[in-house]
């Protein structure tokens, strides 16, 4: 216990911290410039001075640490007097353009120059003159504004970690300067924006269009784009979003914020919106009434049931949804289609990984807090870049570095580049068997825990088929890395999922997670993967994770909803399509994917959906799925309508609406439209009675209210039951693809500036990044005789595209990558798949490419 | 790029500290020996070799003035024009200079052979005036000794 006395008034505290902090509990104020809760106290601008007895001089109050006895005063004629001095000095050179400074009405200095600032100046010099730059597309700066806290650089350096800036110059002429033009290192994270107190770091989404003062209403929200479901407040004037800022302390993301989460929103005033239904007249879509559009769909989708029954109708579902929508949706497809045929996009990963570590591990053994990280001692990443699917996640790991923590990583990495300890890059094909070889040396060191039999053979069946000597250099100290540590956390992405054999991969690090009782952190790149999951969007599971084919739990939800649900489970996403295909499926129902293009071999898929009878698609964009369909329903997108999410924490939480769509209508609405129509009726007037209903009905989510999701922290496994996990007969290992003999490979690219097709949408995340490129290292350009931004013709078995190259460091072998975001450019287009047999994933195959000169 | 050698050196002065940012400093001496000024290949190979982040280098470099940030002659003058040596006569030798060697102050001559940087004391006052040629240091100058001294600087 510290007890000390600020102005008079006795202020004791339960652990040591800076004056400056012992005040604010203290609910007393004290100016502050240079300081900013997220960063560490630096003691550069002397604002915060206080007197303390018997202490020479003033003090700053950021930097000193409170003591026992202390007597200190914040606020007197000489700390003023100092005050005024510092600020004086801070002037000479400021431009004092506060008239049309973005800044004004939120400035730290303009508020500090009112309180205590001279109101004349009395330096006659000229001041220095930087002319604003708008070099960069997205973050302007007035660098003659700026009053060098440093705040934005040690936000870019110690929190971000991406080091794209710095103070250049020393004395009156230092500023803050990013190294070359703008976008040197930068992730466009915005952070250093958040916390610049002035107005010399600006954001070109909104310059000069609004006051801080004229916002209407300010809605806190969660991101739109990926599992982290970040909290992020939306300022609305006139009915429209002027901007998207964090908050500090608030949600996952405590204040900071990636750059799809900050500048990726204004999709959702695209003018290529969906405004009216369309419904496909002599082979074209036309624009169409909802009521023709809604009878319609009813009318065929009852025919098609009557006629070929409901297992010839499917459905696929949408992690970018929210959980009302996807429950109203599975539960649509059920009781009115007749249906278990219900899928997402997320088998792809996620939903394929999530599924086989919770038979082998129980349920919940994802749900793991992502501030967790910051406290493991050891943190293995294998399967993809944290830091570009979960940028924010991926924050966590670089602190936990900065604090210490040995970071290691099984394959490529690059935001983790500056950060890691170990690395070891397996050659193409090999890192599924070099995760195995890991599983098998560590528990040669470490024994089985027999507590799961089942996992314990097939450690052992590994540890019989590997040698004792590893095959790779580096994975014997990743090895030790992993036994030595007394808290590992795994961070598994999607990468070795979407293998032929990826079930030995999740396999290999389930078996990891057990020997090392290891948390386990799963990546997801769409914001509710999880919660998808959970409301019962998955062929064989009702609402809360119940196994369908366990008849107590199917027969409850009958009573429930007030009708049957057939018996057997549904197929998986490629099985509906390979279904359509084959004529099995007859009518598939879309609400908010796009597998035209998100799934690999393109062609193949475009030809199946286009062979069904009935296609419905409801989406906010014309999408290359919603080209072929029957009937296109215009939704609503994110902002626009209220929902509850569950990121890959398992943390549920409240998106909200802020704004008037122009068009459209919510996901659940047309759902129960539809349902309505085929008669059965879905009660729902608003959406909150979906989660009151879910409630009700799943005994995970017993009890939950919005009023309790909103309070925060709404955390797995809320007041619910989860089942333990339950594997019968461990799944026979299929072999490691072998080598296929080309000189490249075809991979897929996670860019941390684009999020599925969405973000193709968002002028900002275009201006960021405007097209792909394929990434190669430096000896494939070499070999190739190749430069930066030559222009390449990338041909696969299954076709061919083009576009320019660009040389990235970080590539260490003949693995060359492509993202699956632009239009016409997806890698997934030019890729086939072969399914795990375990997982129902898509295996990517066919990745032997050819890159010549364009 | 470093080549081998002097990628060799660096590794020899990372290991003399415990934290790898220590080595900046001595390592843009190298930089600028390697490539006769900071220039940003300059700076980008010693963020490589360190493995420091770019926009680091450029503002520790930044900050010192005793760096060279723009491209010098072959010879670089270092003239002190202090109290001492202001009084023994360095202005009139800044001007000999400028119309011998063709090199004003921040300024290179045109044949690129000589670059002119004026110094606060360099701590000669005893035999000003004084000046540094590259790393060589000379004292007692007159116009003379100059013409003399700089014969050898081709
Ligand atoms: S946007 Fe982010 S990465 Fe870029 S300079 Fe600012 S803090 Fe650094
Ligand atoms: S740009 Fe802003 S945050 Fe950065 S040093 Fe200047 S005033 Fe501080
Ligand atoms: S990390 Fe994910 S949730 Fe957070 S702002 Fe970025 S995209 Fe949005
Ligand atoms: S806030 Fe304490 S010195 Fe700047
Ligand atoms: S004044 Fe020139 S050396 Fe001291």
């Amino acid at each position: 216990m510290i007890t000390l006395t600020i102005n008079e008034k006795e202020v004791t505290l339960d652990k040591p911290v800076s004056i400056l902090e012992a005040a604010r509990q203290a609910g007393i104020k004290i100016p502050t410039l240079c300081y900013h809760e997220a960063l560490k106290p630096y003691g550069g601008c002397r604002l915060c001075v206080v007197e303390v007895e018997r202490m020479p001089r003033l003090q700053s109050a950021c930097t000193l640490m409170a003591a026992d006895g202390m007597v200190v005063t914040t606020e007197s004629e000489v700390i003023s007097k100092v005050r005024r001095g510092i600020l004086e000095f801070l002037l000479i050179n400021h431009p004092l353009d506060c008239p049309y400074c973005d800044k004004a009405g939120e400035c730290e200095l303009q508020d500090l120059v009112n309180k205590y600032g001279p109101t004349v100046g009395r330096y006659k010099e000229e001041k220095r003159k930087v002319p604003e730059s708008h070099k960069d597309q997205i973050l302007a700066r007035n660098m003659e504004r700026c009053v060098v806290c440093t705040r934005c650089v040690r936000m870019c350096n110690d929190v971000q970690g991406a080091s794209a800036i710095t103070i250049i110059g020393r004395g009156d002429r230092s500023r803050m300067e990013p190294f070359s033009s703008a976008s040197f290192n930068c992730e466009y994270c915005g952070n250093c924006l958040t916390v610049c107190p002035v107005g010399a770091i600006l954001s070109r989404l909104y310059i000069h269009s609004f006051r801080p003062w004229q916002v209407d209403k300010e809605v806190e929200t969660i991101c739109s784009y990926c599992g982290v479901g970040c909290s992020l407040v939306v300022q609305v004037r006139d009915d429209s979003i002027k901007r998207v800022i964090p908050e500090m302390g608030l949600g996952v993301n405590k204040g900071l914020l990636c750059s799809r989460g900050r500048f990726g929103y204004e999709y959702i005033n695209s003018r290529e919106r969906l405004k009216t239904p369309l419904v496909k007249k002599n082979g074209r879509l036309e624009e169409s009434t909802w009521s023709e559009a809604l009878n319609l769909v009813a009318e065929k989708l009852s025919e098609i049931k009557k006629g070929e029954g409901g297992s010839a109708i499917a459905g696929i579902a949408s992690p970018r949804c929210s959980n009302e929508d996807n429950y109203a949706f599975q539960k649509f497809m059920r009781m009115v289609c007749g249906s278990n045929n219900i899928d997402s996009v997320s088998r792809t990963g996620f939903a394929a990984a999530q599924k086989f570590f919770e038979a082998l591990l129980g349920q919940g053994i994802t749900a793991n807090i992502i501030e967790g990280l910051k406290n493991s001692e050891v943190i293995f990443v294998v399967g993809g870049d944290p830091t570009s699917v979960n940028p924010i996640l991926g924050l966590s790991i670089r602190e936990a570095s900065r604090r210490g923590a040995k970071i290691i990583v099984l394959g490529n990495a690059k935001g983790l580049d500056r950060f890691k300890n170990v690395q070891v890059i397996p050659p193409v094909f090999k890192d599924v068997d070099a995760l195995e070889e890991l599983l098998a040396g560590v528990s040669r060191v470490k024994g089985v825990r027999g507590e799961k039999l089942d996992i314990d053979q097939g450690i052992r069946a590994l540890s019989e088929k590997y040698s004792e000597k590893m095959s790779l250099d580096g994975l014997e100290e990743l090895k030790y890395a992993l036994l030595d540590s007394p808290s590992t956390s795994i961070v598994f992405g999607m990468d070795l999922v979407q293998r032929a054999n990826g079930h030995r991969a999740i396999f290999a690090v389930a078996g990891l997670t057990y020997l090392l009782e290891a948390r386990l952190y799963l990546l997801s790149d769409r914001p509710n993967e999880q919660g998808l999951i959970d409301v019962g969007c998955v062929p064989d599971m009702l609402p809360g994770g119940r196994p369908l084919n366990i008849h107590d739990f199917k027969t409850k939800f009958e009573t429930a909803w007030g009708g049957s649900i057939p018996d057997k489970d549904g197929v998986t996403l490629l099985e509906i399509i390979e279904g359509a295909r084959n004529n099995d499926i007859k009518a598939l129902y879309i609400m908010g994917e796009n597998p035209v293009f998100n799934l690999p071999d393109g062609p193949f898929i475009k030809d199946a959906l286009g062979s069904l009878d009935f296609l419905v698609v409801q989406d906010i964009f014309l999408t290359e799925t919603a080209e072929i369909a029957d009937v296109v329903l215009p939704a609503l997108g994110w902002s626009e309508k209220s929902g509850t999410y569950t990121n890959l924490e398992r943390r549920i939480q409240l998106q909200k609406k802020a704004v008037n769509a122009s068009s459209g209508m919510e996901d659940w609405k047309i759902i129960s439209e539809v349902s309505g129509k085929m008669g059965y009726k879905m009660a729902y007037s608003e959406v909150e009675d979906i989660m009151d209903e879910i409630a009700e009905v799943s005994p995970l989510y017993r009890d939950l209210s919005y009023r309790e999701i909103a309070k925060g922290n709404c955390l797995w496994p809320y007041h619910g039951e989860p089942l333990r996990g339950e594997i019968h007969e461990l799944p026979a290992m299929a072999e490691s693809a072998g080598n296929y003999g080309s000189d490249f490979y075809l991979a897929l690219e996670k860019p941390l500036f684009h999020s599925g097709t969405l973000s193709r949408r968002s002028q900002a995340l275009m201006k960021i990044c405007p097209e792909p490129t394929l990434k190669i290292s430096g000896a494939a350009a070499e070999k190739l005789g190749m430069q930066d931004g030559d222009r390449v013709k990338v041909s696969t078995s299954t076709g061919s595209s083009e576009v320019s190259v660009s040389i990235d460091e970080s590539i260490k072998d003949n693995r060359v990558l492509l993202s699956n975001n632009f239009e016409g450019r997806g890698v997934f287009s030019l890729l086939t798949y072969k399914l795990d047999p375990v997982t129902k994933a898509p295996g990517i195959e066919g990745c032997e490419v050819e890159i010549q000169k364009g | 790029m470093f080549n081998e050698t002097v990628l060799k050196e660096i590794e020899e002065i990372k290991a003399r500290y415990p934290d790898r940012r220590s080595a900046l400093l001595p390592s843009l001496y190298i930089a600028q020996r390697e490539f006769g000024w900071l220039s940003r290949e300059a700076m980008e190979s010693v963020s490589k070799a360190l493995n420091v982040p770019e926009a680091r280098v450029r503002g520790t470099a930044s900050f010192y003035a005793m760096y060279k940030h723009k491209p010098v002659g072959r010879h670089l003058i270092q003239l002190c024009t202090n109290i001492s040596c202001m009084i023994l006569g360095a202005e009139k030798l800044v001007d000999f200079l400028g119309t011998k060697y063709d090199v004003q102050p921040n300024g290179t001559s045109r044949d690129n052979r000589f670059s002119l940087v004026i110094m606060e004391c360099i701590g000669a006052c005893g035999t000003a005036p004084a000046m540094l040629v590259n790393t060589d240091f000379h004292d007692n100058l007159s116009e003379k000794r100059i013409e003399e001294i700089l014969d050898k600087y081709k």
